[in-house]
């Protein structure tokens, strides 16, 4: 038996195909680029081609993300919150607060000791986009978003990228541009920046726990966290896969007709 | 609900009669804020309009966002309140969802009546229009962030209410009697008795009115308070819900969890919100909102002291530490699995997350607690995603939280 969990975000759909017992058989990621359903279907059909399994071999399907809706013939959809406790848990195994840095909206979690998630506090209305402030960050500094974090290594000490809108940050790094801050100064700006908008949302404390694919393209934003915080920073294993994990450990529920 | 028919034809009639008042000068015509001195007017034979309750319907309609620009142009900013721009919008673009009930526009005032126990937004709102039509502006400049309600603050707003007494006369061109200024009480009184009475409904389980259904149903506790109509439309709609909590019918078919909403309604948003958790099977049992017009120091004998006290003892006029007690206590009351804070953007005075208090209430009740970001009328200040996300999220995590004793 095989199922699929999936996560549609707003710059990534990343899909997980897992067996009953939890073992990950295939996983894949792709851009999001026009509509969420190519994209899904795209994300879905490789995880399953590395599984060497076909669509019809998917016992259950789970879904979140910001297009989750965009997958309507998926068994349920899950809250992301949820999913991103449940990926970060099957890794960690223990209490945690929790960073989930994705594209769009950036959360901070408590999870107990059994991987529910006991509170959730988002980033402000005016301050969602935060992933994708780091994609048009590097448009301005011409660079391919890969490359970012290279760039970012080259600098002693980040340019101030203090707005916690992400359309007046985009306008700051054009002005910090202008004045003469280096391309490496105003991409670890960036990256502090995120980390400084995260401190806003709830106190952190004992050791922090990050996911989502920001993490994983720009490993400086967890970096940044850990310093501004004073707190250690583990970044969970595949942190742009823990949302779709925990969708596929939903499916594994839905699938044995259990609590899902 | 039956008695929403009976709403809509009171909810006409108010308006009509204002309008008729202002337009064949059969009776005076004021404007009042929501929870202003209206029994003064009432006893002076003024026909009331409140402008909040057109800034609801303007946000209801999402006529709002098509006008509030206006007022923005003319140096009224995004950032105060809503209702404000969209009222002053709404009137510079002649476009209001008034005219559904047949009125061109809002009624003229002849004069205008406000009480900044809420905020101080309403003042400078009622002096753009005393500007505009050169009428008299009047008004209580009450306390904000009252810890105890003490003597002195309620002689200081009977002083005002005193001072307010010889402009409104004379714009009535009668003098007060205070037999009828005791009746007007006395009706508010059992308006807010019986409106009250409704809301606690929402205490069973199931509850047999959400939330939403009270943001509309709380229309004439607010327009038409200290009237005889207001009292006989609770008492109908009092038993109507009585019966529903003896019969165990719910307003959803399934009640998985009772939330507490605190803060505004986002009112263009009002429908699917509604229908967003009735999906989730979960009911909005009770709103700091909707109890903001019970008052329960109202006194048909003690007549300006008690309208003194009781527009003191609004939630909205306190400090954190009396509205921390009063949502504790509703907590309680309702049985409430969680609470669900809005922090409305251009309404700071009825935003409570502003301090530490979600943080501070879940400390203190252990009730799991979530802020979104809105607002009463600006939807460009909501996202509808966001908002989603945050309330699907908050639901699945209540199914991971243990079970609160039922009530």
């Amino acid at each position: 038996m095989v199922v699929a969990g999936a996560d549609i975000g707003t710059e990534c759909v990343k899909a997980i195909v897992a067996t009953d017992d939890g073992k990950v058989v295939g996983r894949a990621s792709v851009p999001t680029r026009g509509y969420f359903q190519d994209c899904y279907q795209e994300a879905l059909g490789n995880a399953l081609a590395e599984a060497q399994a076909k669509l019809a071999d998917l016992r259950a399907t789970v879904v979140t993300g910001f297009g989750a809706s965009c997958a309507p013939l998926a068994t349920r959809t899950v809250a992301e919150t949820l999913c991103h406790a449940r990926g970060a848990f099957h890794h960690l195994h223990r209490p945690m607060t929790l960073v989930d840095i994705g594209g769009r909206d950036p959360r901070v979690l408590r999870v107990d000791a059994h991987g529910g998630v006991t509170s959730t506090r988002s980033v402000r209305k005016c301050a969602v986009g935060i992933g994708t402030f780091l994609m048009f960050t590097s448009r301005h500094l011409d660079v391919h978003p890969t490359r970012l974090m290279d760039l970012a290594t080259t600098a002693e000490r980040p340019a101030q990228v203090g707005s916690y809108c992400s359309v007046f940050a985009e306008v700051e790094v054009i002005e910090l541009l202008r004045q003469g801050a280096t391309a490496g100064e105003i991409a670890l700006g960036a990256m502090y920046s995120i980390a400084d908008r995260i401190m806003e949302m709830d106190r952190l404390d004992g050791t922090v726990s990050i996911s989502g694919g920001v993490c994983e393209y720009f490993p400086g934003v967890s970096r940044a966290l850990g310093e501004r915080s004073g707190c250690p920073v583990e970044i969970v294993p595949e942190p742009i896969m823990a949302g779709a994990l925990g969708a596929a450990l939903y499916a594994i529920d839905a699938a044995r007709g259990g609590q899902a | 609900m039956n008695a929403s028919a009976r709403l809509k034809e009171l909810m006409n009639a108010h308006f009509a009669g204002v309008d008729r008042a202002a337009r064949e000068r059969t009776a005076p015509v004021a404007w009042c804020t929501s929870v202003g001195p209206v029994e003064l007017l009432r006893a002076l034979g003024y026909e009331v309009f409140f402008p909040e309750n057109h800034g609801a319907m303007l946000g209801a309609s999402r006529v709002a966002n098509e006008v509030m620009g206006r007022a923005h142009a003319l140096g009224y900013s995004p950032e105060i309140c809503s209702y404000l721009t969209s009222d002053i919008g709404s009137y510079l673009l002649k476009k209001t969802p008034l005219q559904r009930h047949g009125l061109s526009g809002a009624p003229r005032a002849d004069v205008l009546v406000y009480s900044t126990n809420q905020c101080r937004e309403v003042r400078d709102w009622f002096e753009f229009y005393a500007r505009e039509w050169n009428v008299p502006v009047v008004g209580v400049t009450s306390f904000r962030d009252i810890g105890e309600v003490e003597t002195h603050h309620v002689d200081a707003i009977v002083r005002q209410l005193e001072a307010l007494v010889p402009t409104l006369e004379s714009v009535a061109g009668r003098r007060l009697d205070a037999a009828r200024l005791e009746e007007a009480v006395g009706l508010s009184r059992t308006c807010s008795e019986l409106w009250g009475s409704c809301l606690r409904a929402g205490a069973s389980r199931p509850a047999p009115m959400t939330f939403f259904d009270g943001t509309i149903h709380m229309g004439p506790a607010v327009v038409l308070r200290g009237t005889r109509e207001a009292c006989d439309y609770y008492r109908l709609l009092d038993a109507e819900l009585r019966e529903r909590v003896r019969a165990g019918v719910g307003a959803l078919p399934r009640e998985r969890f009772r939330i507490y909403w605190d803060g505004m309604p986002v009112w263009g948003r009002l429908r699917d919100l509604a229908a967003l958790f009735a999906r989730l099977e979960t009911s909005v049992v009770a709103s700091t909102y909707c109890n903001s017009w019970i008052f329960d120091a109202l006194d048909p004998a003690d007549p300006l002291p008690s309208m003194a006290r009781a527009s003191l003892e609004l939630f909205i006029a306190r400090a954190e530490g009396p509205k921390e007690r009063y949502l504790e206590a509703r907590i309680e009351e309702f049985s409430v699995d969680g609470v669900i804070f809005h922090d409305s953007r251009t309404c700071p005075n009825n935003s409570n997350a502003r301090f530490g208090m979600p943080q501070r209430l879940r400390k203190a009740t252990g009730t799991p607690v979530l802020v979104i970001d809105g607002d009463l009328n600006d939807l460009r200040c909501y996202s509808d995603e966001q908002a989603r996300t945050n309330i699907e999220g908050f639901v699945e995590q209540l199914e991971g939280a243990p079970p609160r004793a039922t009530a």
